[in-house]
């Protein structure tokens, strides 16, 4: 398998809502950046651009 | 007697090169798996790497590529793992989907198998070596059969006979015969 290939694997399997379950184990600790994350960040609204004074 | 010499390393040579030249060949920077997909999105958001990913997005380039490279530079500069990199392509791909959303560009995922032929009865058996000679084949519309309709200047003629030797010398401006023009 390609690293592209690999790549485009990867990038299925976590939007079709998998997590690398065994990294998780590895590392003891839930991982934050999971697809449901993610997903909050996308319907949030886009932070506002500060304009800055002149004055 | 043409003597050959051999352009190659001598066999154990990689045992006395100094590996650690390569950033890849040193234990990676990040290990974790949010820290690493932290320092890909950060990095993202530098100007110069936004304005180019944007661009890239952009020129309808897949994102699949584009997260591609921006793994295979983090893995060259010695910051990630491949493994980890691979993992942590899905949160980056789903970061760039957001950023084309929110800035309303229309870009290319790259997970469709575009390339892909479909599997059907005609092609299997096409593949396999038993299309049947019975088979009537479907007719496709050449250029030739396009040309041949005549139409426009440059158009095949209809006969392919030569013209007469009368048509021919007006052709050549050989006839005494000199056009009128009535309409003026």
């Amino acid at each position: 398998m390609k690293f592209d290939d690999a790549i485009k694997k990867s990038i299925k399997a976590f939007i079709g809502g998998k997590l690398p379950k065994q990294l998780i184990e590895a590392q003891g600790k839930e991982i934050i950046y999971t697809p449901e994350y993610l997903d909050e960040l996308a319907e949030m609204p886009e932070e506002p651009v500060m304009e800055e004074d002149d004055g | 007697m043409v003597e050959i010499m051999a352009d190659a390393p001598i066999p154990g040579e990689n045992y006395l090169s100094d590996t650690r030249n390569y950033p890849w060949h040193r234990p990676p920077e990040i290990v974790d798996y949010d820290q690493a997909v932290d320092y890909l999105i950060n990095r993202l958001t530098e100007t110069e790497h936004s304005e180019l990913i944007y661009s890239l997005m952009k020129t309808k380039q897949p994102l699949t590529g584009i997260v591609a490279g921006i793994m295979m530079q983090s893995i060259g500069r010695g910051k990630i793992a491949i493994d980890l990199a691979i993992l942590a392509s899905g949160p980056i791909y789903r970061y760039l989907e957001i950023l084309a959303d929110q800035n309303g560009i229309e870009y290319e995922s790259g997970l469709e198998d575009k390339g892909r032929i479909p599997i059907t009865p005609t092609t299997l058996k096409a593949a396999v070596g038993i299309l049947d000679d019975d088979e009537a084949e479907p007719e496709i519309e050449t250029p030739n059969a396009i040309i041949d309709a005549s139409e426009g200047l440059m158009g095949r003629p209809e006969t392919t006979e030569p013209s007469s030797a009368e048509d021919q010398a007006m052709m050549l401006g050989l006839t005494d015969e000199t056009e009128t023009n009535d309409a003026v």
